[in-house]
């Protein structure tokens, strides 16, 4: 990157009501506070239901907040993006190539095409995804997919990438196999990364800290740091520091979860 | 079985076979006439009112078309068994497609002096300065259907001035009021149509007759058709013509009769006026404007049934002629034309 | 309990449907070989049902004399000009209704109200009002076409999905943007299922409208061939019905192949 941003999240007193089916105030998020700093990998988990998607599409623009604010500080070279978004279920357009994907966000910058052509192909090339970007997400297994989906949110060169539990839709092989490419993107890039999931593992594997957040309404339960020697590998999940940071968090939330099962879905 | 039992079995069984045989017979001698409710139909319509088909057996029954391709068809099939109609493409080729219809009699010929199709064009057109066959170059000119009598009286007449129905726009309409409806709405210049809607359009003051086909390009344009199997039944067919024959003369001396060389009113004049209006549902004053000729006799013009099929088949209507034996049978009015005294 | 071995075989083997190909062909070849050899006996009278034979002679010499090619052309022109309008006005009301809240208030009832109106009745109205020639007949075809392509662009756009909407508004695109990088190419499948059953219904306006007023046209050439009891010229015309009903929808099936190549409707 050029000139890559450097930039601190700061999430201050965030709340969330919303109107269920019923025409019941549901309050999902409640007085959350956290901050991600400049080059951290932070990783957000908690039980079904406690918010954690909600808090990222607030950070990320497409929801308001209820109540508190979400601040970014820092510096920010002109035309990049505060966000960029990674989904669960990729989001890819069906009816562009993969490099038609990652020069979406490009186009949405105005970007001329030349430029948009370059950048894409860098970012083609940093997520494996050489000799198929004439392909059309259709014709993609999985983890390609989300391959792309990381190379295009990855290409606007956000302050912040924001992943919505990236490798959910994944099998377990190809996931492991994903999660270590990401930290190999992460550790060129070392943009800020905000990092939902539902497993535990993944969480301490990846992430520099964990927020563990209760069940709804969603809460700072507990903000677990991961002290694990950088860069990370599989050979280090044996190691004490892993098998703490996990056991604590589990500690943590196993009631919440419990209780999340019985929960009627609203 | 007593007598007395065999004689009261007997009486109503008896009464039962003679009113079947009775129904059956009345059922037998009615003669389906398809027609159009046209002035040249009147002839037909004097028989029926006045009697002249009971008078030789034969009860009729008038069933009304809207143009003159479906009575072919309807003869083709069967379903009616006499067609009075227009002498069209289409039947012609409904006999050299294999099924066998019969040309008997005459019913209307286009002839000087005598009208039976007109052309009509729009007043304002008229008033505007057009007068002549020659005007109608580039116009749009309204006929009911491609192959019928109006398109051959409209081809030859403009062929007889030098043109071709290339130099004029036909517009196909289907039927006779959607033509007059078109004349009407000026979405056409001028229509062909048989009377008695050219008087009516000029009655109703929005055509202009310009001329009548007859006085143009003579021919012999409506006839008396039978079905193959009515032709069959050659008893109760050479009574129908009787029928007609008498009709024909009766027509003929009442409307057809010329004096100092015009057409003036003969015996039975306003009786045929009456019926005529009665049974195309027109006004008598539109009635009175002029019949259609028609041979006392209904004669057929046996050699312009030749020149007919050659025009058509020029112009591509129809594959080949056909041998006039092959469709044309005048026996049937020459055994009625003898057998009928004049009263 | 007696011991026994037994083998598993398909139970299955009666759901599964072969192609027949062979049959496919057979049939259709096998009734027209039937239906010449009936009209050739005599069984069938050749001016109510012409033979097979007689009807593909009479195709050769329409052809050969040039008079086909003016029929077919009228209609084509016809057919494709009234298409072309009633489609791109359908598209564009269906976009709008389905995307814009007010117009969608404003514009359904009225396509409900109208939509079921059967076109054809409304033929001898457009007469009135545009006259015999062309503009009415064009008129017809496009009001038949307008509605399908209205009702089911509509459908498109309200069934894009909402997350790749959400992941183009991640991305910073706007109203406009959504509309035409999103809305649009997610709507296609709907779109041609509308031109498919915007085809079929032109077809038949068309031949109604040329069976008014008309002197050109396959429609006309059945209607004039009925006239003058032509019935091997007007089984040509059927068959020249039939074939343009079947180019159409042959054309309009591979049209979405290469347009939609992510997914097969038909």
């Amino acid at each position: 990157m050029l000139c890559p941003a450097r930039m601190r999240v700061i999430v201050d007193g965030l709340s969330k009501t919303y109107r269920d089916r019923s025409g019941q105030d549901v309050v999902a998020l409640d007085g959350i506070g956290l901050t991600v700093e400049p080059e951290e990998f932070v990783a957000i988990l908690g039980p079904s239901g406690c918010g954690k998607s909600t808090l990222l599409n607030i950070v990320g623009g497409l929801l308001g907040a209820t109540e508190g604010e979400v601040l970014f500080e820092g510096a920010r070279p002109a035309g990049q993006p505060l966000t960029a978004t990674v989904f669960q279920e990729f989001a890819l357009f069906p009816w562009r190539t993969a490099r038609g994907n990652v020069e979406f966000g490009l186009e949405e910058l105005g970007l001329p095409a030349a430029e948009r052509r370059d950048r894409a192909t860098r970012f083609i090339a940093m997520t494996g995804l050489e000799g198929f970007e004439g392909k059309y997400p259709h014709q993609l297994s999985g983890g390609m997919r989300q391959r792309v989906g990381i190379a295009r949110a990855l290409a606007v060169e956000p302050a912040v990438l924001l992943m919505d539990e990236p490798f959910s839709a994944l099998d377990a092989q190809t996931r492991t196999l994903m999660m270590e490419e990401l930290l190999g993107i992460w550790e060129r890039t070392r943009t800020s990364i905000l990092y939902v999931t539902h497993n535990i593992q993944e969480a301490v594997y990846m992430a520099d800290r964990v927020v563990v957040l209760s069940r709804r309404p969603g809460r700072v339960l507990e903000v677990v740091p991961v002290e694990l020697k950088r860069p990370r590998h599989e050979g280090q999940m044996g190691e004490p520091g892993f098998v703490q940071a996990s056991e604590r968090i589990w500690g943590l939330i196993k009631s919440q979860a419990q209780a999340a099962l019985v929960e009627e879905r609203r | 079985m007593s007598p007395a039992r065999r004689v009261a079995l007997a009486l109503p069984a008896g009464l039962l076979a003679i009113g079947l045989f009775v129904a059956s017979a009345h059922a037998a001698s009615l003669v389906k006439i398809g027609a159009l409710k046209l002035t040249s139909s009147a002839p037909l319509f004097i028989g029926v009112d006045k009697g002249f088909f009971k008078e030789f057996g034969i009860e009729p029954e008038l069933v009304f078309f809207q143009a003159a391709a479906p009575i072919a068809t309807a003869l083709a099939t069967g379903q009616i068994d006499v067609g009075a109609t227009g002498v069209t493409a289409a039947l012609y080729n409904i006999v050299l497609g294999g099924e066998q219809i019969w040309l008997v009699a005459d019913k209307g010929r286009e002839w000087p002096g005598y009208p039976l199709t007109g052309i009509v064009v729009q007043k304002e057109l008229y008033d505007g300065g057009l007068r002549s066959i020659a005007d109608l170059k580039g116009k749009r000119i309204g006929i009911t259907t491609l192959g019928s009598t109006f398109h051959y009286s409209l081809g030859n007449i403009l062929e007889k001035s030098g043109l071709k129905l290339e130099d004029v726009r036909v517009v196909p309409l289907q039927t006779m009021p959607a033509a007059i409806e078109a004349l009407k709405g000026k979405q056409v210049d001028a229509i062909m149509l048989p009377q008695p809607f050219p008087g009516t359009a000029e009655a109703q003051g929005f055509g202009k007759i310009l001329f009548w086909a007859g006085d143009l390009h003579p021919w012999q344009t409506v006839a008396v058709f039978f079905s193959k199997k009515f032709a069959a039944d050659r008893q109760r067919a050479v009574a129908f013509m009787k029928g007609y024959v008498k009709a024909s003369r009766y027509y003929y001396d009442a409307v057809l009769v010329q004096k100092d060389g015009r057409p003036a009113p003969g015996a039975n004049y306003d009786d045929v006026v009456r019926i005529t209006a009665r049974y195309t549902e027109a006004r008598p004053e539109v009635i009175r404007l002029g019949f259609p000729f028609q041979d006392r006799n209904a004669r057929l013009l046996v050699m312009d049934i030749e020149r007919q099929m050659k025009w058509w088949t020029d112009n591509g209507f129809m594959k080949r002629t056909i041998p006039l034996k092959g469709i044309v049978d005048t026996s049937f009015v020459e055994e009625a034309a003898k057998a009928v005294p004049e009263k | 309990m007696a011991v026994e071995r037994v083998a598993a075989h398909d139970r299955a083997a009666f759901l599964r449907r072969a192609d027949h190909r062979l049959l496919r062909v057979g049939a259709l070849v096998g009734l027209l070989v039937l239906w010449e050899a009936l009209t050739r006996v005599g069984w069938i009278p050749a001016l109510f049902l012409p033979s097979p034979l007689g009807v593909i002679r009479e195709l050769g010499e329409m052809a050969a004399s040039g008079q086909l090619l003016v029929h077919l052309e009228a209609s084509l022109r016809r057919l494709l000009l009234g298409f072309a309008f009633g489609a791109v006005a359908g598209v564009a009301v269906g976009v709008v209704t389905g995307f814009f809240s007010r117009a969608e208030a404003v514009g359904q009832p009225l396509i409900a109200a109208t939509f079921p109106i059967p076109k054809i009745a409304l033929l001898p109205l457009l007469i009135l009002w545009l006259g015999l020639g062309e503009p009415s007949k064009v008129a017809v075809i496009a009001l038949g076409v307008f509605f399908p392509m209205a009702i089911n662009t509509y459908a498109g756009v309200r069934e894009a999905d909402p997350l790749l909407v959400r992941a183009a508004v991640a991305f910073g695109a706007g109203r406009w943007s959504v509309i035409r990088k999103v809305i649009l190419p997610s709507a296609l499948p709907m779109i041609f299922a509308g031109l498919k059953l915007g085809a079929g219904t032109a077809l038949l306006l068309l031949v109604a409208a040329e069976m008014i007023a008309a002197d050109s046209g396959i429609g006309f050439l059945v209607l004039h061939a009925g006239n003058i009891m032509d019935t091997t010229k007007l089984m040509v015309g059927i068959v020249c019905l039939s074939l343009l009903g079947v180019l159409s929808h042959w054309l309009l099936t591979r049209g979405e192949r290469l347009a939609v190549p992510w997914r097969h409707t038909s």
